[in-house]
């Protein structure tokens, strides 16, 4: 059991820094490409 | 003086390069791609993880913690992939003046960063059970916290040219100049576990062959592909949003003029 | 010659520039940036009595005795090259065994004896199942085969 502290804390570790990082660039791409569409479809 | 080689070669390397170099064919081709890199990349490492976790067997020495391995190496792997990203993203902005290279290695530089520091912390934890210590001073530990100094060094240099507005959203010289300079860590992480007396041991998986017994290797193809196409889909992501401020900017700058 | 080019050829003159400097610079370094001694430098250089240093290498098997108090153990470490005794008080790592590798913190004593202060385990490149255990890893071959 003492073990698998280590392993559950470095996978803990990896899934969160992805998981954040995914979230941070999928939101700010998301945001500059509403922000460039709707300036595109000003008149 | 011919002392090209292939003139005509050069030529339509260089048409080649230069038809991704338009943002929007490239847009066309990254706007699809984005979706099926980050999905595949996430199903692959998931399941690459839950493999690691729970279908292989333990190590004969290490026990359960072998199992950090499975997401050690790729950290290792896309972290030290990263900086060789910037440095060819760089050569072709200083070589080539490649408009979207620049954008490229801003976009590289965050998701490398994160890499290096998951190698390192996750080589801490596997540290402790394993050789008795959080950290040593040991030439490949030393050369990787070498290297995520540099990437927090290019982070800053990059962010601050963008804001200057050098190359269009992406990196200036300076910067491309640094990226250029920082591989030279790559080829000494790489061997210092063979030049110096390390606790790190050394090399398991080389071209001769591998010493991880194929019952404990196979999850780590799996995570391997997972992360780096992960990783693909996480540069696309952030190339497609500076391109985006690229826009918004250029179009508020234009009403500004009136 | 086009700019393209002449830039092409300076940034690859600098970057096989910086390069040949670095890996210099690295090479140099391979004795002062070694992490440890191991038993055949401390033979071919000699270290001085007290002098901390690391001492790295193999624990050999059937060497490792441990005295009445329970918590002192005696073992030699050797490179191949040269085997020098060594001496613990305190817990060594889990996976600190004989025939496996060692790394010592510590001083040699005027006998020549190394008085470790902390004992790192270090294990190898080869990784199996328990089932495997005793199966040795060829370097020729590349290949796991069963000890002779």
């Amino acid at each position: 059991m003492h073990q698998w502290t280590f392993v559950i804390a470095a996978y803990a570790v990896t899934l969160l820094g992805t998981a954040a990082v995914s979230l941070i660039s999928w939101r700010a791409m998301h945001r500059a490409e509403a922000q460039a569409e709707t300036l595109a479809n000003r008149p | 003086m011919p002392y090209w080689p292939c003139r005509a070669r050069a030529a339509k390397d260089a048409a080649l390069m230069h038809r991704f170099a338009n943002p929007a064919r490239f847009l066309k081709i990254a706007r699809p791609l984005t979706g099926w890199l980050f999905w595949s990349g996430l199903v692959l490492l998931l399941a690459g993880c839950t493999c690691g976790l729970f279908v292989t067997p333990a190590d004969y020495l290490q026990g359960q913690t072998v199992r950090i391995l499975y997401i050690h190496v790729p950290a290792a792997w896309l972290g030290m992939a990263g900086w060789t990203g910037i440095a060819v993203s760089a050569l072709m902005q200083l070589v080539w003046r490649h408009p979207l290279a620049a954008v490229a290695g801003r976009a590289i530089a965050a998701p490398g960063a994160l890499f290096t520091a998951i190698c390192l912390a996750t080589g801490s934890i596997w540290g402790r059970p394993t050789w008795g210590t959080w950290w040593e001073w040991d030439g490949r530990m030393t050369s990787m916290l070498v290297l995520l100094f540099l990437y927090l060094g290019y982070i800053a240099l990059a962010n601050a040219s963008a804001r200057q507005g050098a190359g269009q959203g992406g990196v200036s010289n300076v910067t491309a100049i640094f990226g250029l300079v920082g591989a030279i860590n790559i080829p000494i992480i790489n061997r210092s576990v063979v030049w110096w007396n390390s606790l790190h041991q050394g090399p398991s998986i080389t071209l001769r062959g591998s010493s991880i017994d194929m019952a404990l290797l196979w999850p780590l193809g799996l995570t391997l592909l997972g992360f780096s196409l992960w990783f693909g889909a996480i540069v696309l992501m952030r190339m497609r949003a500076i391109l985006a401020q690229n826009k918004v900017e250029a179009r508020m700058q234009r009403l500004a003029r009136g | 010659m086009k700019a393209k080019h002449q830039r092409l050829i300076l940034a690859l003159v600098a970057l096989a520039a910086l390069i040949g400097a670095g890996l210099l610079a690295a090479s140099a370094l391979k004795d002062e940036a070694a992490y440890f001694y191991a038993p055949g430098d401390v033979k071919a250089k000699g270290v001085e009595p007290g002098k901390a240093i690391r001492l790295g290498g193999m624990v050999v098997k059937g060497s490792l005795k441990r005295a009445a108090d329970g918590v002192t153990m005696f073992f030699d470490v050797t490179d191949g090259k040269a085997t020098v005794p060594a001496t613990f008080s305190g817990i060594a790592p889990d996976l600190f065994k004989e025939g496996s590798g060692v790394v010592a913190e510590g001083s040699f004593d005027a006998k020549g004896t190394f008085i470790a202060t902390n004992l790192l385990a270090k294990h190898d490149e080869r990784y199996m199942p328990r089932e495997l255990e005793g199966m040795s890893y060829n370097e020729t071959t590349r290949q796991l085969q069963v000890d002779q």
